[in-house]
């Protein structure tokens, strides 16, 4: 909230109006920070469990991949490459859970080795190089269908926001009210004590995975539907920009401690910082530099509030 | 009234508030050198809130502190330290990676001319230690591997030692330090207390088990909502006088005797259960051939010293064991029973009380309420979506039932004083609704008030036809609750007593090993 207060304060001005607070200005931000959100969103449960995800990057530049290569070069229509891309990055997902849950390898360990994996896998299904997407109906093209992803609803809300924000409302019911989260609150907070008390911890602990892979791999659409190409090279580093979304929302890397509206707060408080500091032509250079401030800033911040209630 | 003029230490006007929680309310203690002091209370008295202000471990109060007549204000644990002031802490907050020399010694090391840890002084400082305590415990193993029994043992070596290298080693609090201990270990740790107050040590001891306070304690302080109620001589008062100083009534302690002799039909059948481990496990003692049963309605209690397997025979039953090749048979109403998880176990209807409540039992960080609702939440959810009203009145229901104290169903469950703690636990498991019970040291912690409950509760319980198997290193309150008493030692059952045959010189016999107690 103060942050947009800040932020509002801060636009600058073109005819007289605050374009920060122009409506596709905000649709802008929202769609900027769609992809980091959404996976933000399936790190949050990883987190709750007192895990990590590492590989959210790497497979986001996979699905990528997979989604412009599948269109493009073998010719599928966009329903059956989304459910094929969901189904790979879920599944990359369940194998990393599999991999903490059943055999015990620490969650920082395996999906670091994800990471490598889902790069090498992108860089040899791409042979290296970005697939650019071409709208049409011949060969070599993706259906026109696809650059729905581009576009916006009455030209205001972009499609990658809409879908962010719908994920994002479901993710926070689901957080409060389901019984599986109770169990991922529990894992987190006492993984023995959750067993004990007859959490079924391994299933849910390879759930949480599945979803944090799955929601990438949506993100990884977005991103090739946004940019009209899959690199094997995307989303590197987006894991950090991830975990920092989550952080900033308060949630405990412990784990067991946290709220998906938080996250979703995070996430947006990232963008709007961006956006503000683009929109005043701060240096790139700089731009970080203020950005990892706000991160400590906010992670201070919440740390206060929870001492002091 | 306790003369402050040769008094040690003093306390005076001792207020501390946890946000709306008053926990100690004006409360004053003075001890005297060389003697020992009890303090006494209900669960959320606030008998370890003023314990831990003397020790420096809570530094914003209101009130102040003399040290042989010198005013003081600490600032922190260590100025306590400095002081003479040495704590063993009723939660026990041991380093779990570390070995038991480590713990020990953490923060004040032997250093070689090297500046390097002298860890062959340490470990031989560390044995010494808790051989005199009595236990033959391998100062290189990790605190995390050992039995809650042998960590507060760790806990008493580690004051113990402080207490001896301090230079002014004058008062020595020990919060319940014999909660997880049985009959054996706790002789062994009253003749250290006998030697300390011989040096002129004041000890200030909290335990919720009379039978202590009345054996160790020169004089005892009850405590009552944050204040003191009164301090009396434990030889002479009697315990209804106790009881009603700590309750403000009068209340007869009581086991709720069982008055059925006649049990339905057999709920659990154990024949020549024993587990064999791969590989030898430092520490435990798993099964090696117990026969045992369980009638539906039947409290049976599980007596042994430290390490003679009872721990180890509930979380086998459980499906909680570290695996390991299971023979002999288990029967669960009739019907083969071989839990591969505790999931397995409580759809069987089986339900289990772990013995080390932070460490296996909680969520700390959590409500209330959602601790309770953790085990039986599928029964609290329509579709997966857990029904709030539904779950708030099962919680309150709970609540009520066990009388537990916490300002509201969301407040978290690291705040609750020991005891509610504990009952907590409890609570998670009755709201499943268990045919079932296998109790480890459920009252490890809990004041007489609530014991006394729990003991109904027990009744209450066994009379509607469940099973209880209750391990216990408490004796008295196994023959005053139990149908049967069962002995372990060593893994084996080398007793197996009904009620009218089962006295304390009996099971402690057997226990033991001694000729007279094999008898079953
Ligand atoms: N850190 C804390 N935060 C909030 N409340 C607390 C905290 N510590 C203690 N309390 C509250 O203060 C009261 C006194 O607690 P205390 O631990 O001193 O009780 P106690 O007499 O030692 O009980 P027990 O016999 O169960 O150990 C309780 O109501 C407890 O809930
Ligand atoms: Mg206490």
């Amino acid at each position: 909230m103060v942050v947009f207060v800040v932020a509002v304060l801060a636009s600058p001005q073109r005819n007289g109006e605050l374009i920060f607070l122009s409506l596709s200005n905000l649709g802008n931000v929202v769609r900027a920070v769609s992809e980091i959100g959404i996976i933000a969103i399936g790190m949050t449960f990883v987190i709750l469990i007192g895990g990590i995800d590492l590989s959210v990057g790497a497979v986001l530049g996979l699905s990528a991949v997979g989604t412009a290569i599948l269109m493009v070069d073998n010719g599928w229509g966009v329903l059956p490459t989304v459910l094929v891309v969901l189904l790979i990055g879920a599944a990359f997902g369940a194998l990393q859970g599999v991999a903490t849950a059943v055999i015990g390898i620490q969650a920082f360990i395996v999906t670091l080795a994800g990471l490598q994996v889902a790069r090498g896998l992108a860089r040899i299904w791409s042979g290296g190089v970005g697939v650019p997407i071409a709208y049409g109906d011949g060969p070599q093209q993706a259906p026109p269908s696809f650059e729905i992803l581009r576009g916006s609803i009455n030209g205001v809300l972009p499609v990658p926001a809409v879908i962010f924000l719908v994920i994002g409302a479901i993710a926070v019911v689901v957080l409060r009210t389901t019984a599986f989260a109770r169990h991922v609150y529990a894992i987190g907070g006492n993984e023995k004590a959750a067993r004990l008390a007859g959490v079924p911890v391994t299933r849910v602990k390879i759930a949480v995975f599945t979803i944090a892979g799955l929601l990438t791999a949506v993100a990884g659409i977005i991103h090739a539907g946004q940019l009209s190409q899959g690199s094997p090279n995307d989303g590197i580093g987006y894991e950090l920009n991830a975990i920092a979304a989550v952080v900033i929302g308060g949630t405990s890397l412990a784990g067991g401690v946290g709220t998906m509206s938080g996250t979703l707060a995070g996430a947006l408080l990232l963008g709007i910082l961006t956006n503000i500091l683009g929109l005043n032509n701060i240096d790139a250079n700089i731009q970080l530099l203020i950005t990892g401030l706000v991160i400590v800033a906010a992670a201070g911040l919440q740390k206060l509030r929870r001492t002091v209630t | 009234m306790p003369d402050s003029a040769g008094a040690l230490v003093s306390m005076r006007g001792i207020t501390k508030r946890f946000g709306g929680v008053l926990a100690c309310d004006d409360a004053e203690l003075s001890v005297r050198a060389g003697e020992v002091r009890a303090l006494l209370g209900e669960n959320g008295a606030g008998k370890s809130t003023l314990m831990n202000v003397l020790a420096g471990v809570i530094t914003d109060h209101e009130g102040g502190i003399t040290v042989a007549g010198r005013p003081c204000r600490f600032r922190g644990p260590a100025d306590a330290q400095a002081a003479g002031i040495a704590m063993i802490h009723q939660e026990l907050d041991l380093v779990p990676g570390l070995s038991v020399a480590e713990n020990i010694f953490l923060g004040r090391e032997p250093r070689t001319r090297l500046r390097t840890v002298d860890t062959r002084k340490m470990a031989a400082a560390a044995r010494a230690q808790l051989a005199e305590l009595g236990v033959d415990l391998d100062p290189s193993r990790a605190v995390g591997s050992l039995r809650v029994g042998e960590q507060q043992l760790v806990e008493i070596a580690k004051a113990l030692l402080s207490n001896a290298l301090s230079t002014a080693a004058r008062v020595l609090v020990m919060d319940e330090p014999t909660a997880a201990l049985a009959d054996a270990e706790v002789r062994l740790l009253f003749a250290t207390i006998t030697r300390l107050r011989e040096r002129g040590v004041a000890i200030i001891y909290i335990s919720h088990r009379m039978e202590e306070i009345e054996e160790i304690a020169d004089r005892a302080t009850v405590m009552r909502n944050g204040r003191v109620a009164g301090t009396v001589d434990p030889r002479t008062a009697t315990r209804r006088e106790v009881i009603e100083l700590m309750v403000g009534r009068a209340e007869d302690e009581q086991f709720g005797h069982a008055a059925t002799t006649d049990h339905g039909q057999v709920l659990l059948e154990v024949r020549d259960l024993a587990v064999h481990a791969g590989r030898p496990r430092p520490g435990r003692t798993d099964p090696a051939g117990i026969d045992l049963t369980v009638g539906a309605g039947e409290i049976v209690g599980l007596a042994g010293l430290m390490g003679a397997g009872r721990t180890e025979l509930l979380e086998t039953l459980y499906g909680a064991a570290p695996v390991g090749r299971l023979t002999g048979s288990v029967r669960l109403e009739g019907r083969p029973y071989a839990p591969s998880g505790p999931r397995a176990a409580l759809a069987r209807g089986v339900g289990f009380v772990p013995e080390d409540r932070r460490g296996s039992g909680l969520q700390l960080d959590h409500s209330v309420g959602h601790n309770i609702a953790l085990t039986a939440l599928r029964s609290l959810c329509t579709a997966g979506v857990v029904r709030a009203r539904r779950e708030r009145r099962s919680v309150r229901e709970q609540i009520e039932a066990l009388a537990i104290r916490a300002a509201s169903a969301t407040v978290a469950v690291g705040t609750l004083s020991g005891g509610n703690q504990q009952k907590v636990v409890f609570a998670r498991q009755l709201l499943a609704r268990p045919r079932l019970l296998l109790l480890d040291e459920p009252t490890r912690g809990i004041d007489i008030g609530a014991k006394a409950e729990l003991y109904r509760l027990l009744q209450r319980l066994a009379g509607e036809g469940i099973g209880i198997l209750f391990a216990s290193s408490e004796l008295p309150e196994l023959l005053g609750v139990c149908d049967r008493i069962v002995v372990l030692r060593g893994g084996r059952v080398v007793a197996d007593l009904p009620r009218h045959r089962a006295d304390q010189a009996t099971v402690l016999a057997a226990a033991m090993g001694s000729a007279q107690g094999a008898g079953a």
